[in-house]
């Protein structure tokens, strides 16, 4: 009985803690989510994390030149992260 | 002032060739004279020499004169001087930050020394020393590079060790589940007398992590563990947002930048319409050109952090130097 009981009262820290992983997504899992469609659109070239004009962490989704239809089509925020879209230009081993 | 200057000059002019002969001096130009080691007001003909040497152990017609013409002479020890080494230049030893390359490419950058079992090598992208996976190990790689008019065998300075293939989009697929199944699907087509035949072919390459390989140096005395400009590697550091970097490469020498973005995925163009796929790069602003693949990416204390191996204009993509060391097996 006593085990039973000591069994429960440790579960219960874990459960709580497993909660509360799954309420807040780190960006970099949200990143990983979304970056094969980001790269699959005509354009994109690369998906980072970086900052924002205001310094938060932010989704940056690189495209090799202007192509207003990949804009449109990519959100300004993403399950709370902002996603900013830079040309870094097309990308060459050199 | 000015008169005197420009008369200086002319006397200068008339005795330099005669001041060449007498030994150890390598420069003559017009100066401000030096006494007890502080400069005075009295404009002076000063002699560079290799070695300041006594009048005693000089020669008569080596020893240069106290006065030129009622021109007083100054002789200063500036050593040796050299024409400053461009790193498209030929370097025997050689540092990282120079120009390098596996004989059928053009040219990129020696990033830096590293160890692998025990034995000094040099790390540079696959791109650079296995030619993008179209290498055989043992081949030889040339300091100078081929397009900095390296040569075999004369600039023949390493032999390819060993190398991280990179997997491209679209190449014949390694899988051999799905090779074994369009085997069988094609002995099939045989059957029914079709000439139609599959193959199987990526449609996503896997992810790159690196384009790195190494090179053993024909000669261990060939080797300089330090990177032009910048100077000996002090350990290594993880990369992370907002970091200052630097790098010392073939085509833009010393430049500097900073950290812009982590966790990159990146498609990278190679020759010849090939593209690959890398994840957990290093994102940096403009800082390198072509020919600056392989350089060595350093932060402000000098410790390691990447390997410069792509970009664009105003882009920088680097690999993590953890991932370089892992996949390669080596050490600083």
């Amino acid at each position: 009985m006593k085990t039973i009981v000591l069994s429960i009262v440790l579960i219960i820290p874990l459960l709580a803690l497993g909660d509360e992983a799954d309420m807040s997504t780190s960006i970099q899992e949200v990143k990983k989510q979304h970056e094969a469609s980001f790269l699959d659109m005509p354009g994109v070239v690369s998906v980072g994390i970086g900052l924002d004009p205001n310094g938060h962490q932010a989704i940056i989704v690189g495209l090799d030149g202007s192509h207003p239809e990949t804009k449109a089509k990519i959100p300004a925020i993403l399950e709370d992260f902002p996603v900013v879209i830079q040309i870094v230009g097309p990308l060459k081993a050199q | 002032m000015a008169d005197d200057l420009n008369t200086i000059r002319g006397i200068l002019k008339s005795n330099r060739q005669n001041l060449f002969k007498r030994a150890n001096v390598v420069a003559t130009g017009v100066g401000y004279k030096e006494t007890g080691g502080a400069r005075t007001s009295t404009l002076c003909i000063v002699c560079s020499v290799k070695k300041k040497v006594d009048a005693g152990q000089l020669a008569g017609q080596d020893f240069v004169p106290s006065a030129v013409a009622g021109i007083p002479t100054d002789v200063v020890q500036t050593g040796v001087i050299r024409a400053l080494q461009a790193p498209t230049d030929r370097f025997r030893p050689a540092p990282g930050g120079v120009s390098v390359g596996h004989v059928a490419i053009t040219a990129g950058t020696l990033g830096c020394w590293v160890t692998k079992n025990g034995q000094k090598v040099i790390l540079s992208n696959n791109h650079v020393l296995a030619n993008s996976n179209d290498a055989e190990i043992g081949d030889s790689i040339l300091q100078p590079g081929p397009f900095d008019a390296g040569s075999f065998p004369q600039d023949h300075f390493a032999n390819l060790t060993q190398f991280v293939p990179i997997s491209f989009e679209g190449e014949p697929s390694q899988c051999q589940f799905a090779n074994g199944v369009i085997a069988v699907f094609n002995a099939g087509c045989r059957v029914i007398n079709s000439n139609t035949r599959y193959k199987v072919a990526k449609v996503q390459a896997e992810d790159n992590l690196v384009d790195a390989a190494i090179a053993t140096p024909l000669d261990p005395a060939d080797v300089k563990d330090e990177i032009l400009n910048i100077g000996p590697i002090q350990g290594t550091v993880e990369g992370e947002l907002g970091m200052a970097i630097k790098k010392s490469g073939r085509t833009t020498g010393f430049t500097t930048g900073q950290i812009q973005q982590v966790d990159v995925s990146a498609n990278v163009q190679y020759g010849a319409g090939q593209i690959a796929l890398f994840t957990d790069q290093l994102l940096a602003g403009a800082m390198s050109q072509g020919g600056d693949s392989g350089s060595a990416v350093l932060d402000e204390n000098n410790r390691l952090t990447g390997l410069l191996f792509a970009g664009s204009d105003t882009t920088t993509i680097i690999n993590r130097i953890e991932n370089v060391f892992s996949a390669l097996g080596i050490s600083l």
